[in-house]
């Protein structure tokens, strides 16, 4: 693993929790390779993230209790685990949806001032 | 809560690995799947849709280890492996674990039975609050020559001028320990009873169990209040709530129980269990304990508390200004005496004298610990170069040093924790069996166990062992040459000669230190021997000896005192078997006399000499004859030596020697006292022996003799009006019958003479010298087995360098034996590579001896701690058992059959 590609996982640590839970949240119960998925095209263009570096990310927010993981059939009838916000994720997305609102709102004004 | 639940289960996962990593597994797999689904959607060949997915997968081992990361602490989670890894290596060889872990137990087991007797004895502080606040203080008597008084002491007027005049105590009362006939309550029996102030129990702050303590004014008013032990509660009482307010008889006089003191409280901090207290008393001092002769015996002790911000040096000129005044106030008959007030901390009183040999016991416990260390990184050693090829390979392969380090870290740890574990409860054992054994110089026994700090003390003394054990060959392991040792293939012919030098450094310092031990365990043995030769100056065969004390209660005037005494004498005499009988104030090698101070007729002192200090026995009967003491010159006291009569004496060799010497002293006379005291003169009708009145190994002082019935005329001045004298006595009695037997006749007379009357420590002679032994032999028991453990520790190791070198240059012996050298040279070249060995560890023993020298001086008797005989024998000896045990790998290697090792690879 490169130095940058560790350097990007740290930075997204916090973020990619959020997306996660957003993802989960809007979409309902996926597997991981749809939420990579996801992740590729929401960030496609700015990081550059293997599939597998998601999983860290799942087994943190599972641990948390935030996200509970059940074995299922795909449509085209291939086993995946599919995770489900839990009633704890839903409350725990809502406050880190507040702090990331308002962290960037302030990094927002803190650019601003700065140009 | 979230992170609680995390750091749970980050901790669960380590266990429950197995379970994780399989669906981890499945679920990369699927994940894998359903990408590789993706891409033949997409109109890739099956084998490209592989190769995409795995690429857009990115690594899946990489994805395993971050996930392996995130869920559980791994760092723990390695040891772990790291742990179940050296169990599984060490079950492969049980030889080795048992040897190493049984060696182990034995070095933590005996340093931890060791420190818990540093612990309890010297470094815990005393059992009472602030107990560096309490201190001790008494007088040093200038000239008094006093060895034996270990502890300064005062007199019935310094307790008085002290607690009344000095300031910088907040509490400060004396105390006097004594034996009391306890009856009232069961049998009638000797108990150790403290009188003390009452300011004693204020100074000390512990707060009874039940009940209360009493108070100085209760002292001073002479109150007849007693506080019991707890043991005596349990005991005597079967631990009776009620006990407050009953009555119990002390020398027949009534006591009324006030308090119960707690367990663990223990006043005086006598040494030994034995002599302590179970009952304190009011001191009320008596006015005749301050005039004669009460004023000039320092028979008592004084503990106080500091007041808070008053240092001991403060507190100690405090007392020599009132030291001063106490001197200034002296009557005419003791005008000559010069006292100094000391002032010493409690906790030091208490352990001054047992420090030697706790910390004697230490080092050589330590020593054996060093060895079992050294004996254990050699073992370890052994294992590197055995698995070097193993190592080399997986170095190879990628392994990391640090792994390396850490494994053979973590196999040495959980050998030492083991051995640790084992040798704790082997200390334990130890020490349920060995404190009632332990010699009676000792304070505060009771409180020797297996308490947190010896527990804690084990625990990291087997982590530290481990830990450094493991280091030595750990590093050896990551030096390993990768490429040497493939290419080397097993052949065995220069590799690990660095290995070999630090295996031989650690035989060669096993054998210094064993050797050092070696030598103070033959010096301690010599001086026990020498001991044993000392004349004891009496015979102690078939004597028994028993201690009365006549309560004054009862027998109030000298003639009912010298009628108990007559009658007793007399139905002893006549007791069939019975050779002689006396009564003496003193038993020799009982450990206890008293010295007084004399003047010697036209007997000119040296300059600075100091007062003449003999021991004096008060006797009466035949005691000479009884515990047969030589009679050197003139004659023993006879009943006509009486009261009425010429005052009369006995002195032994010593006195005689130092007073007249090359006369006869009989006819010469001396008197008690010092040059202003007006005593009268006695004369010397006889000269004995030399007698041993405490241990063999403590020289003999001046020893003078006098009928009991003229104590009170030779006191001249000293005499208190209506003093009695023989209120008490130790009986000795020789028969032609074992003393054994006489004792219950013995019994059954006193009961004749007074049912009610107690006889103390009833005990044969022989069995009195055994108890006076008895600490030497303690000492000198316990450092001869930590030396010969540390012999045969050392004797091994030396026996694992030869052996494993002699293994590892089979194939070098047989190719020199191929090659026309003896089988006699091959066993002497090996014989000379231990003897090497051997030899350079006896030199730095025989320095580690000299060095140790200064810690042993004090256990020798007439011993030299460099005495050539002891040393030169032990370094032979030490030798001899060094050739030994490379006899045995020298003839194995002699033994090859040259074509069978030349072709075994």
């Amino acid at each position: 693993m490169s130095n940058k590609e560790k350097e990007s996982i740290q930075l997204l640590q916090g973020t990619l929790d959020l997306i996660v839970l957003r993802t989960l949240t809007t979409m309902g119960p996926q597997h991981a390779y749809q939420i990579a998925t996801r992740l590729q095209h929401i960030s496609y263009r700015l990081l550059n993230l293997n599939q597998g570096t998601l999983y860290p990310a799942l087994v943190r927010l599972e641990q948390y209790g935030w996200i509970k993981g059940t074995w299922g059939r795909t449509e085209s009838n291939r086993e995946a685990k599919y995770y489900e916000i839990t009633k704890a994720g839903q409350k725990a997305l809502g406050e880190e949806t507040k702090t990331w609102r308002r962290m960037s709102a302030l990094v927002e004004r803190l650019l601003l001032e700065e140009s | 809560m979230k992170h609680l639940r995390r750091i749970f289960l980050k901790f669960y996962l380590l266990f429950a690995n197995s379970k994780v990593e399989a669906e981890l597994e499945r679920e990369i797999g699927a994940h894998l799947a359903l990408l590789e689904d993706e891409y033949l959607r997409q109109g890739m060949t099956r084998e490209d849709a592989r190769r995409a997915a795995r690429i857009a997968y990115g690594g899946v081992e990489q994805a395993k280890q971050l996930h392996r990361d995130e869920r559980a602490f791994q760092g723990l989670g390695q040891i772990l492996q790291d742990t179940r890894y050296t169990f599984r290596q060490l079950r492969k060889s049980p030889g080795f674990t048992v040897t190493t872990i049984l060696m182990l137990a034995l070095g933590i087991g005996a340093t931890t039975a060791i420190f818990s007797i540093v612990e309890g004895v010297l470094l815990r502080p005393l059992p009472f609050p602030d107990p560096d606040r309490l201190v001790s203080l008494g007088d040093v008597l200038e000239g008094s020559h006093c060895t034996s008084c270990a502890h300064s002491s005062v007199t019935a007027p310094d307790i008085r001028n002290y607690t009344r005049d000095t300031q910088s105590f907040s509490h400060l009362g004396g105390y006097r320990q004594r034996l009391f006939e306890l009856s009232g309550t069961g049998d009638p029996a000797a108990v150790n009873a403290t009188r003390m102030s009452g300011e004693v129990f204020a100074a000390l702050g512990v707060p009874p169990l039940l009940g209360r303590t009493f108070t100085q004014h209760e002292d001073e008013e002479n109150e007849q209040v007693a506080v019991l032990s707890y043991g005596m509660w349990q005991n005597r009482f079967h631990g009776d709530a009620n006990v407050l307010g009953s009555k119990i008889l002390l020398y027949r006089k009534p006591y009324i129980v006030i308090g119960v003191m707690p367990r663990d409280f223990e006043f005086p901090l006598n040494p030994g269990h034995v002599n302590q207290s179970e009952l304190w008393l009011p001191l009320s001092l008596q006015p005749q304990e301050f005039m004669q002769g009460g004023a000039a015996s320092w028979n008592s002790r004084m503990v106080g508390r500091l007041k808070p911000g008053i240092t001991a040096e403060q507190a100690q000129s405090d007392a020599e200004r009132v030291a001063r005044e106490t001197m200034r106030d002296y009557p005419a008959y003791m005008r000559s005496l010069r006292i100094h007030a000391v002032v010493t901390p409690l906790q030091e009183d208490t352990v001054a004298q047992a420090r030697p040999l706790v910390r004697t016991l230490f080092f050589a416990v330590i020593v054996v610990l060093l060895i079992v260390c050294a004996n254990l990184a050699g073992l370890l050693l052994v294992r590197v170069i055995r698995r070097r090829r193993e190592t080399a390979v997986r170095l190879a392969l990628g392994a990391r040093a640090a792994t390396l380090l850490r494994q053979a870290v973590v196999e040495s740890m959980v050998l030492s924790i083991a051995g640790g574990a084992i040798g704790l409860a082997l200390a334990a054992v130890a020490l349920r069996v060995g404190v009632s054994r332990l010699p009676q110089t000792l304070p505060r026994i009771n409180e020797i166990g297996l308490d947190w700090p010896v527990m804690l003390f084990a625990l990291g003394l087997a982590l530290l062992t481990g830990f450094l054990c493991g280091l030595a060959p750990a590093f050896a392991a990551i030096r390993t040459s990768v490429n040497e040792t493939l290419k080397e293939g097993g052949r065995t012919g220069t590799w690990g000669s660095g290995h070999a030098r630090l295996r031989s450094a650690l035989v060669v310092a096993e054998i210094a230190v064993a050797l050092t031990l070696l030598t103070a365990s033959g010096l301690l043995l010599r001086s026990f021997e020498k001991m044993r030769d000392v004349k004891l100056g009496f015979r102690p065969d078939n004597t028994l000896a028993a201690l009365y004390v006549l309560p004054q209660q009862q027998y109030r005037t000298q003639s009912a005192i010298d009628e108990f005494t007559k009658t007793l004498l007399n139905d002893l005499g006549q007791l069939p078997g019975a050779e002689a009988v006396g009564i003496t104030s003193f038993l020799p090698a009982a450990g206890n006399n008293w010295t007084i101070a004399f003047m010697i007729e036209a007997h000119v002192p040296p300059k600075g000499a100091g007062m003449n200090m003999a021991a004096m026995s008060l006797v009466e009967g035949n005691p000479f004859e009884a515990l047969g003491i030589r009679v050197l010159r003139g004659r023993v006291f006879t009943e006509s030596d009486n009261a009425g009569s010429q005052l009369v004496a006995i002195v032994n060799r010593k006195m005689a020697e130092r007073y007249w010497p090359g006369q006869d002293p009989i006819g010469k006379r001396l008197r008690r006292g010092m040059p202003e005291t007006s005593t009268p003169w006695m004369t010397v009708v006889g000269e004995v022996d030399d007698v041993k009145l405490g241990s063999r190994d403590v020289e003999t002082t001046p020893q003078v003799y006098q009928p009991v019935t003229q104590t009170v005329a030779s006191e001249g001045v000293l005499a208190s009006a209506g003093e009695l004298s023989a209120a008490d006595g130790w009986i000795v009695l020789r028969s032609r019958m074992d003393p054994e037997q006489m004792e219950n006749t013995l019994r059954a007379t006193m009961r004749r003479i007074d049912p009610q009357l107690p006889l103390y420590q009833m005990q044969t002679m022989e069995h009195a010298i055994s108890k006076s032994e008895a600490p030497r032999r303690f000492n000198t028991v316990l450092i001869s087995s930590f030396a010969i453990a540390a012999v045969l520790l050392s004797i091994l190791g030396i026996y694992g360098v030869i052996a494993f070198s002699v293994a590892l240059r089979e194939q070098e012996m047989a190719l020199r034996m191929a090659l026309g050298c003896q089988r006699s040279g091959v066993i002497l070249f090996i014989l000379s590579s231990g003897a090497r060995l051997a030899a350079v560890g006896c030199g730095l023993g025989l320095l580690g001896a000299v060095a140790a020298s200064r810690l042993l001086r004090s256990f020798l008797f007439e011993v030299s701690p460099f005495d050539p005989g002891v040393l030169a024998l032990s370094a032979i000896a030490m030798l001899l058992l060094a050739l030994a045990a490379s006899a045995l790998p020298a003839r194995r290697a002699s033994s090859t059959d040259p074509m069978l090792a030349l072709r075994g690879e």
